[in-house]
C-alpha cells in the first residue's frame, strides 16, 4: 500500500498540474472570454468629433439650465443652431443634416454613463461643489471619434456606467451623505 | 479514490478556485440583480428636459389651480397642485393626481364615429371624418328647422360653469329650442332657496376659512362638499394652531371620513337633518340666543304679519316654538335625545362665528328646498347673512355679456313653446330648470318629441341618479348625440360620437368657485396639442353655426373657440373690477366685503395674457342684504313669492322653512331599510370614471374582486340574519343587485349605505364590472314647490343570495 498512494494523480505533481489545468483557463474565460461576450458593441448614430467642435465652449452645449437641471447630451435644437445645413462635407455630418435635423428626429446617442431610471442623478451639487468634469467623465478635449459603445447583454447597461460604489465611495471621502433618499427618491 | 475521481475533482476545485478568483461570478451575481432595470417593457416616459405648464384643472368644479409637467415640451407625464395658486395652493385631489390616465386612456375616442348598426353596439361604429360629422349633424339640425320645429333639439351639459355651456345655450336659443339642461347639482335649489330668501338667484357662499364653529349638517366637507381643494386648504386652516383650532361638528347618519375627523359626531336618522335644525332654531329663540338686532332690520316673517289680503300669517318665530319642533319631539324623530339638541343649539348660539352648512351625503343633487332654507334659515336667526357675515352669495363674474342674438321667425316660434320640462309640472310655484322633468316629458311623450339630445361633459346614462329615467327617455329620442372624450355609457348609446379635446388639450374656463364668497374666474389652457382626431366642442358649435347659417351663424361668428372666450375676458378687464391673483400672499378668503382690489391688468390681452399662465381672477365678497328682490325688500322667512305664485296650494306652513320629508315610495313592511347612498374622494363618480390608480385605493371593504360591498350595522346584520361578507340581493322598488354586506360600526342600523362611482358598463376592462351603480338602485323624488330631483333615502330591502 505504501507504493500506491504515489501512483497518478497521487503524486504531487500531478494533482497540481490537474488543479491548474481547471484553474488557468477558469482565470482566462472568467478575465478574457467573459468580458468580451458580455458586453456587444453597439453603433453610435455617427461619428461626433469633440475636437472638430472647439470653436464652441463646452458650456455651450453642456450647461446647466435656469431651473437647475443639466442639458447633457444636447436636444436636436442645438445642433440645429449651426446645422440646419451642412457645414462641411463628412458622411456624419450628412447623416445627421438628412437623417435627423431634415426629419426633425432626434438623435438616440448611447449614453456612455446613463444611470438608470431609479437613480436621481443631479449635476447642480457636483458643479456647485466645482468638480472637475473629468473626474467622473472621460476627457474629450483631444477626441475626434467618439469611443466604442460596449453593452451588457445581461442588464443592458454601458460598460462606462458609473456604479452605485463609485458614488458613494466620493461622497464617504468627501464627507456627503449616503442616505439612501439622496439619490433613490 | 481512483485516479479519474481525484483527477476530477482537483481539475474542479482547480476550475472553481479561478473562476472564484476571476470577475465572472460576481459580476453574474450583480448584473442578476440589477437586470430587471432595463426590462424594455418597462413603462418608462423619454428622457429630456421637464417643464411644466400652469393650468386649471376641468375634472371637476371645483376650479383648482394645477400644474402639469411635460418632457420635451410635448409629453404630459405629471399633474401636482400649483402651489402659487391662491385657493387650493398646492393642493390637489386624487382624481386629478391620476387625470393623465384619462389623457392617455385607452378608451379615448379617436374621432367622430357614427353608429351603423344597433344603439350599443360597440362594433357598429365607423369612423367618419369631421367634416362628413358635421354636416351630417348640420344636415338634421336644419331638417328640423325646415319643418317649424327647432324646439325639437335639447342639450344636456354638465354642472360645471363654463363658458362652453354659455355657447350652447346661444346655439339652442338662436336656433329656437328652450330646451337646455344641465346635469343636477346641489346648488340647484340652493339658488332657489336664495331666491325666495335673499330675493337673489345666485349660488350661496360660505366663508369656512373664517369660521370658529362649523355645525354641518351631512355636508361632506373634506370629501368633495363645494370646491374639493378649497376645502382642503381650509381644512388646514381649521387646524391651526393649538388652542385656536376650528371645531366641526357633524351631523349626519353614517360616520363618514368628514364626520371621522370631526370633533363631534352627531349620527341621525337619514333625511331628518333639517328637524334637528328647527329643533335647534326653536331653542334659540327660546331661550332668546338670537341676533334680535339684525333679525329686526333685516328680515321679513320672523314674527306674525299680515298679507295684502288682511289674513295673519305664521311667521316662523311661531312655527319654530310649535311643539312639534320642540326638542322632545324632534328627539324622537331624529334620534338625537333632547338634551343633546340643546347644548347643540347652545353652542351654536354662544360662539362668536358659528356657521351652519349642508348637503346629503352625496352632495351632488339639489335638496328639498324647505330644507335648504332651514339651514339658510339658521344662519340667519344666526346674524350670518350681513356684509362681512359667514353667509352670503357668490358675487357675479362680469364676463362680457353676449349682445342678444338675432332670432329670426322659425327660432321666434320654437322659444315660443313650452320648455319641456315644465310640460308635465301644473301647478309647481317656483320652477327651478329640471332635467328629470325634462326626461319624464320625453319618456311620456307629453308636449312635443325630441329628435336630436346633445350630451356635453356629462355621462347621465351612468352618472344621473335614478339614471333609468335617462335610458328609458332616450329610446324616444330620434338622434343621441354625444360630445364625450371617452367610450363612455352615454357615448357607447349614441348615434353620432363628436369627440371634445380632453381637458389638457383646450381652452376652457371656470366660472366662480362652489361655495365661495369670493368671485373667481379662471382659465384652462392646452398644455399638448391634441393626441387624438378630437375637436373642441365650441368649435363644433361655431362650425355648426355656420353650416347652418342665417342667424344661427350670425350668432356665433367667432373665428374660434379662443376667441370667443377671450371676447368674454375683454368684458370683464373692461368692468375693472376684481385683480389676477398673482401675488404671493393674496389670500382669497381675508378680501373683506366691497374691498377694492387693486386691478393688476391693463386691458383684455394683458388679462388674458395672466390668466393663461395659470393665475385667476378674484373679486370681493358681495354685501348680501344689497340688492335683495323679495317682496319686502329683507331677507324674507315668510315666502311671499311662494305666496303669489303658489296661491291657494300653498297651506300656513308651505311658505316657512320648515320640516317637510318627501316620503320615498314602496311598502315598509317589504322594504324595511333604507339605502342612503355616499360618495368618496378616491372613487370618482361625476362625469369621468374612476382611474385604475384610484382603483387600487379602494379598500376591501367597499369592493372586493368584482362586487360592491354594502355597509350595514352588525346590529341591521343580526336582525337580517346576515354576516360579513354574505352575498344578497338588495333590492328597492326601483331595481335589484347582487351585493355583498359589510358589517361596520360607522352604519346607522336599519339603513344601508352604497358608494357612488361603481358598476360601469363601458370604458374598458380596468373600469368596467366592478360592483353595482347605485344610481340604478335609488329613488329620485320631485320635489313638490321646485319640481327639482332630490335624493335622500330610498326603501330597501336585504335578502340572502
Amino acid at each position: 500500500m505504501k507504493e500506491d498512494k504515489k501512483k497518478g494523480s497521487g503524486k504531487g505533481w500531478i494533482g497540481g498540474v490537474i488543479f491548474f489545468a481547471g484553474f488557468i483557463p477558469a482565470l482566462i474565460l472568467g478575465w478574457v472570454v467573459f468580458p468580451s461576450v458580455l458586453f456587444s458593441q453597439k453603433p453610435q448614430p455617427m461619428n461626433f468629433s469633440h475636437v472638430a467642435h472647439q470653436d464652441s465652449t463646452c458650456e455651450d452645449c453642456h450647461s446647466l439650465r435656469e431651473d437647475g437641471t443639466y442639458t447633457g447630451i444636447p436636444d436636436l435644437d442645438k445642433c440645429i443652431e449651426c446645422h440646419e445645413s451642412p457645414m462641411g462635407s463628412t458622411e456624419d455630418e450628412r447623416i445627421l443634416v438628412e437623417d435627423y435635423i431634415q426629419q426633425n428626429k432626434p438623435i438616440p446617442w448611447k449614453a456612455y454613463s446613463w444611470q438608470p431610471d431609479n437613480v436621481y442623478f443631479s449635476h447642480a451639487p457636483h458643479k456647485g461643489a466645482e468638480m472637475q468634469c473629468t473626474t467622473c467623465h472621460r476627457d474629450v478635449t483631444q477626441e475626434t471619434t467618439l469611443p466604442a459603445y460596449y453593452e451588457n447583454r445581461i442588464t443592458g447597461y454601458s460598460k462606462g456606467t458609473m456604479q452605485m460604489v463609485d458614488c458613494e465611495k466620493c461622497h464617504a471621502e468627501r464627507n456627503v451623505s449616503n442616505e439612501c433618499e439622496l439619490c433613490h427618491k | 479514490m481512483n485516479f479519474a475521481r481525484r483527477a476530477f475533482l482537483q481539475f474542479t476545485a482547480g476550475a472553481v478556485g479561478g473562476t472564484l478568483l476571476s470577475p465572472l461570478p460576481w459580476k453574474l451575481a450583480d448584473d442578476s440583480a440589477i437586470w430587471s432595470q432595463n426590462w424594455s417593457w418597462r413603462p418608462s416616459p423619454e428622457r429630456g428636459h421637464v417643464t411644466s405648464v400652469p393650468t386649471t384643472c376641468l375634472l371637476c368644479d371645483s376650479g383648482c389651480g394645477i400644474k402639469v409637467h411635460l418632457v420635451n415640451g410635448n409629453r404630459a407625464i405629471y399633474i401636482e397642485g400649483n402651489e402659487d395658486h391662491p385657493v387650493n395652493k398646492g393642493g390637489v385631489c386624487p382624481i386629478a393626481a391620476a387625470g393623465l390616465q384619462f389623457f392617455y386612456a385607452p378608451y379615448r375616442i379617436p374621432g367622430p364615429l357614427k353608429q351603423t348598426k344597433q344603439r350599443g353596439d360597440i362594433a357598429g361604429f365607423q369612423p367618419i371624418s369631421w367634416p362628413d360629422a358635421i354636416n351630417d349633424l348640420s344636415g338634421k339640425l336644419s331638417s328640423l328647422r325646415a319643418e317649424g320645429r327647432p324646439q325639437a333639439v335639447a342639450c344636456i351639459a354638465s354642472d360645471r360653469r363654463s363658458s362652453l355651456d354659455e355657447l350652447l345655450q346661444r346655439f339652442l336659443a338662436a336656433f329656437g329650442s328652450p330646451n337646455f339642461y344641465k346635469m343636477p347639482s346641489h346648488s340647484d335649489s340652493t339658488r332657489l332657496a336664495a331666491a325666495l330668501m335673499l330675493g337673489q338667484n345666485a349660488p350661496l357662499a360660505f366663508s369656512v376659512e373664517n369660521a370658529a364653529t362649523i355645525l354641518s349638517f351631512g355636508a361632506n366637507l373634506i370629501e368633495g362638499w363645494g370646491s374639493t381643494c378649497r376645502m382642503q386648504a381650509a381644512y388646514r386652516r381649521w387646524q391651526g394652531t393649538p388652542g385656536k383650532t376650528t371645531r366641526i361638528i357633524q351631523v349626519e347618519s353614517r360616520c363618514s371620513l368628514t364626520a371621522a375627523k370631526a370633533d363631534a359626531w352627531i349620527p341621525v336618522a337619514p333625511g331628518t337633518e333639517a328637524a334637528l335644525a328647527m329643533a335647534i332654531a326653536h331653542v334659540m329663540i327660546k331661550e332668546k340666543m338670537i341676533d334680535a338686532e339684525s333679525i329686526s332690520n333685516n328680515v321679513f316673517g320672523f314674527s306674525d304679519w299680515v298679507d295684502a289680503t288682511g289674513r295673519t300669517r305664521m311667521g316662523f318665530r311661531t312655527l319654530a316654538l310649535a311643539p312639534e319642533n320642540s326638542p322632545e319631539e324632534v328627539a324622537k324623530i331624529t334620534g338625537v335625545d333632547a338634551r343633546k339638541i340643546r347644548e347643540l343649539a347652545k353652542e351654536f348660539a354662544a360662539q362668536p362665528s358659528a356657521l351652519a352648512v349642508w348637503g346629503s351625503n352625496y352632495g351632488n343633487t339639489p335638496d328639498n328646498i324647505y330644507h335648504d332654507a332651514v339651514f339658510l334659515a339658521l344662519n340667519v336667526l344666526k346674524g350670518n347673512v350681513k356684509p362681512g357675515g359667514l353667509v352670503g352669495v357668490a358675487p357675479h363674474v362680469p364676463l362680457a355679456a353676449m349682445p342678444d342674438a338675432d332670432l329670426d321667425p322659425i327660432a321666434v316660434a320654437g322659444l315660443g313653446r313650452q320648455r319641456l320640462d315644465l310640460a308635465q309640472s301644473k301647478g309647481v310655484p317656483f320652477h327651478g330648470s329640471g332635467i328629470y322633468g325634462f326626461l319624464d316629458a320625453v319618456s311620456t311623450g307629453a308636449g312635443y318629441p325630441i329628435d336630436i339630445l346633445m350630451v356635453s361633459e356629462s355621462n347621465p346614462a351612468h352618472s344621473l341618479p335614478e339614471n333609468s329615467l335617462f335610458l328609458n327617455a332616450i329610446q324616444k329620442v330620434g338622434t343621441l348625440v354625444s360630445f364625450s372624450s371617452y367610450m363612455d355609457e352615454t357615448a357607447a348609446l349614441s348615434d353620432l360620437i363628436l369627440p371634445n379635446h380632453s381637458m389638457f388639450e383646450r381652452f376652457d374656463d371656470v366660472i366662480g368657485i362652489p361655495g365661495a364668497p369670493y368671485g373667481y374666474y379662471a382659465v384652462a389652457v392646452p398644455v399638448q396639442p391634441p393626441r387624438l382626431s378630437t375637436k373642441h366642442t365650441g368649435e363644433v358649435i361655431l362650425e355648426l353655426g355656420k353650416a347652418i347659417g342665417g342667424t344661427i351663424g350670425a350668432a356665433l361668428a367667432w373665428e374660434s373657440y379662443e376667441a370667443y372666450l377671450q371676447e368674454r375676458v375683454n368684458g370683464l378687464a373692461a368692468s375693472g373690477e376684481g385683480t389676477v391673483a398673482d401675488q404671493a400672499g393674496l389670500d382669497p378668503a381675508a378680501i373683506s366685503t366691497g374691498q377694492v382690489l387693486q386691478t393688476n391688468y391693463e386691458d383684455g390681452p394683458d388679462l388674458w395674457k395672466k390668466l393663461t399662465s395659470g393665475q385667476p381672477w378674484v373679486s370681493a365678497p358681495i354685501d348680501p342684504l344689497n340688492g335683495i328682490e323679495t317682496l319686502s325688500g329683507r331677507i324674507e322667512l315668510a315666502f311671499q313669492r311662494l305666496l303669489e305664485t303658489g296661491g291657494a296650494s300653498i297651506d300656513e306652513k308651505g311658505i316657512l322653512p320648515h320640516f317637510a320629508p318627501l316620503a320615498p315610495s314602496g311598502d315598509a313592511s317589504q322594504f324595511p331599510l333604507l339605502l342612503v347612498t355616499y360618495q368618496q374622494l378616491n372613487l370618482a363618480s361625476g362625469f369621468h370614471p374612476n382611474p385604475p390608480f384610484l382603483n387600487k385605493t379602494v379598500f376591501d371593504s367597499i369592493l372586493k374582486g368584482k362586487d360592491i360591498l354594502v355597509q350595514i350595522n352588525p346590529e341591521t346584520g343580526r336582525s337580517t340574519g346576515l354576516k360579513e361578507g354574505d352575498a344578497v340581493i338588495l333590492s328597492t322598488p326601483q331595481a335589484e343587485a347582487h351585493v355583498r354586506v359589510h358589517l361596520t360600526p360607522t352604519a346607522r342600523p336599519g339603513v344601508v349605505y352604497m358608494i357612488h362611482g361603481l358598476g360601469h358598463k363601458a370604458y374598458d376592462e380596468y373600469i368596467q364590472d366592478k360592483g353595482v351603480n347605485a344610481n340604478s338602485l335609488i329613488e329620485v323624488q320631485m320635489d313638490p314647490v321646485t319640481g327639482l330631483g332630490t335624493v335622500w333615502a330610498t326603501r330597501a330591502q336585504l335578502r340572502r343570495a
